[in-house]
């Protein structure tokens, strides 16, 4: 279970760096400050999946980095399984599996090698290790790059192996930071397979993406972040009822275009 | 922490650029120094002494035993002129008719007779580095003139017995109280230090960029950082990663300069450099490591929280270009001459380390001053390692 409650997270501006017009129109920018996140609440319980939508740049990294607690966030609460992630950051961390945006993998070390590196900084224990990555080589057909330099390895083979390092140590929660972006049909395909699979585990899983195909196809929930805040967040067939004909682009682009709104909880 | 660190080490081991930094440099730049300097030097010394030199000679019937010397002297061809003015012969050498012309006084034979100096000239270029053909004039004008002077003594009646002493009264002899070792240490220590340190400081720059800027770079910081382990943890493996190949880069340095010291010491014949060099105990080697140990922290720790702060490779190698300035700084100090170890210098970062390892190769060290500096570079360190993690705690550091 996730929960995140007037998230908030500002930055602040260098001195000397003056901001342009468009940015002083900007209800995130103040004197001194760019305000990112300004208040994001959703939550995410077992056996879900939830959508993270929004323009670039609009804080859905930002808000996801909160919750892997890459960041501290100023203001707010984020709970993974009741533990609060600003008290008991290393506890907090045994619980989620995070997958960037970039794979955030060691180009000089094998498939397996970097697997086997963060298993064990999750504290997993030798005897485990290769087994349970045995288990993922299947379930993401790896075997055959398995001890394959990653610096030598195509995109999709990246993100297998990206994918295989952010759950080795068997996370409560799942986060995805865009995980179909530049792939192709295939492996996109082997994403969502997974992405279902944890969710018939009754893992928690929280990802950003761009693709409302995948949303559709995929999501109990959508929390569309604009401007750093959390302007929609409801299950997905509300989210296709702010829409007469239930299309999800249509939705998307009403949810910007107006006021926040709160769909049922 | 030690996950972190054998990690990074196996990373680095796969990585060419870490193994020229670190494993080829320090083995082949003694080699290489040491036989292209020689190469060099033996070439021109070997062209220069065999060059032989065209020279005319001005009133030479005035000085006709030494113009009779110069003409059977090997490095020197006679060239006929008629010029006799000295811009006639700038303008002459100028145009490379010869290369160098004396002018011998055209009263020097009836100004010997009256015992009176003379001034004679020598016209060349002197731009050349390697002067030996001043030096075979010099040669032969010095025993042109004891002869001239025994001849005027002898006609003045002094004792032949006693023109020795007339003509050099007091002769000065040099007893050198420094051993072998001192003087070799004296020569070769600073830059030896010189070149330890700066190797540490090479050793440690790559890995360091690589483990900060370059983690940032590839966007696998951010997945390192989410792990349940601490930052000071995660930091701490990377910094004794540097610390590692900094030290590892003096090592093989050291060793290679045992090795091919010791084989050119036994091709060359130089006994004296081999006995000096074996007089080095291994207490004054490990000595010196311990002092390297510290300084490699400083690079290391100074290094890593650079990388960190910088975006990218590029930025970081950008912020670390003038470090590399900072640092040759107070090692040339320690090179100045008359830079002696002392309190002071002993708490002067770096020049305090050059002139420490000086000493233990001259084996004059003073072993309280040593335990200053390694003090006083250890609670350096120790400062340094404490901002470094500090430093990584910082998320407008980690996420500029």
């Amino acid at each position: 279970m996730i929960e995140i409650k007037g998230l908030a997270k500002a930055f602040a501006i260098s001195k000397g760096n003056k901001l342009s017009d468009t940015e002083k129109q900007d209800v995130r920018y103040s004197e001194k400050a760019f305000h990112s996140v300004r208040d994001v609440s959703f939550q995410c319980g077992a056996g879900e999946v939830l959508g993270l939508l929004g323009p670039n740049g609009a804080g859905k990294t930002t808000t996801l980095r909160m919750l892997s607690t890459a960041l501290k966030q100023d203001s707010g609460s984020v709970f993974i399984n009741g533990i609060d992630v600003l008290q008991k950051p290393i506890q907090a961390r045994k619980e989620i599996g995070f997958l960037s945006a970039d794979t955030g993998l060691y180009g000089k070390l094998t498939a397996f090698e970097n697997i086997a590196y963060f298993a064990r900084l999750h504290g997993m224990k030798e005897a485990d290790i290769k087994a349970r990555i045995d288990d993922l080589f299947s379930l993401l057909d790896m075997h055959d790059f398995a001890n394959r330099r990653v610096d030598t390895m195509s995109t999709g083979m990246k993100q297998k192996t990206a994918i295989a390092r952010a759950v080795v140590h068997s996370p409560k929660v799942v986060i995805l930071d865009e995980p179909t972006t530049g792939l192709d049909i295939m492996t996109v395909q082997t994403v969502l397979d997974f992405i279902k699979s944890l969710k018939a585990s009754g893992t928690p899983v929280i990802f950003s993406t761009h693709h409302l195909d995948e949303v559709g196809a995929l999501c109990d929930r959508v929390v569309v972040i604009d401007k750093g805040v959390s302007s929609f967040s409801g299950s997905l067939d509300q989210f296709k009822q702010l829409t007469d004909g239930g299309d999800l682009r249509q939705a998307f682009l009403a949810v910007i275009a107006n006021q926040p709104q709160q769909g049922a909880a | 922490m030690w996950q972190v660190y054998f990690k990074e080490l196996t990373e680095l081991l796969r990585d060419k650029k870490t193994l020229i930094f670190v494993i080829l440099l320090p083995i082949l730049i003694f080699p290489v120094l040491f036989g292209i300097v020689g190469l060099v030097m033996a070439t021109t010394t070997s062209k220069a002494m065999e060059e032989q030199h065209r020279y005319v000679i001005v009133n030479e019937q005035q000085a006709p035993e030494f113009a009779e010397a110069l003409f059977y002297h090997k490095n020197f061809k006679k060239v006929e002129t008629t010029l006799s003015s000295e811009q006639e012969l700038v303008a002459a050498i100028r145009n490379d008719e010869f290369d160098v012309a004396l002018v011998i006084p055209a009263d020097f034979a009836s100004r010997k007779a009256a015992v009176q100096q003379t001034e004679w000239q020598l016209i060349y270029n002197r731009s050349s580095q390697l002067d030996f053909m001043y030096n075979y004039f010099d040669e032969m004008l010095k025993e042109y003139a004891e002869k001239l002077q025994r001849g005027t003594l002898s006609q003045l009646g002094v004792d032949p017995a006693n023109l020795t002493a007339i003509l050099k009264p007091v002769e000065l002899t040099r007893v050198n109280t420094a051993e072998q070792r001192e003087n070799i240490g004296e020569s070769m220590g600073a830059i030896l230090a010189y070149a330890l340190v700066l190797l540490c400081l090479s050793g440690a720059m790559y890995p360091a960029v690589d483990m900060g800027a370059g983690e940032k770079e590839r966007g696998t910081l951010e997945t390192l950082l989410i792990c349940p382990v601490s930052r000071t943890a995660i930091v701490l493996g990377k910094f004794l990663t540097v610390l590692t190949t900094a030290l590892m880069t003096a090592l093989i340095t050291v060793v290679s300069l045992g090795v091919w010291g010791a084989i050119i010491s036994a091709f060359a014949d130089l006994s004296k450099v081999s006995e000096a060099l074996a007089s080095i105990t291994i207490v004054d080697l490990v000595l010196m490591f311990s002092l390297l140990l510290p300084t490699a922290a400083i690079f290391a720790a100074l290094l890593l929280a650079i990388s960190i702060y910088a975006r990218t490779f590029k930025e970081a190698q950008n912020y670390m270009s003038p470090l590399t300035i900072l640092v040759i700084v107070p090692l040339m100090i320690a090179m100045a001459p008359g830079m002696e170890l002392d309190v002071t210098t002993a708490l002067i970062p770096l020049t305090n380390i050059a002139l420490a390892i000086k000493e233990l190769l001259k084996g004059t060290a003073d072993y309280g001053l040593l335990a200053l500096i390694f003090a006083s570079t250890t609670a350096l360190a120790g400062a340094l390692i404490a901002f470094c993690v500090h430093w990584f705690q910082q998320e407008k550091v980690l996420f500029r």
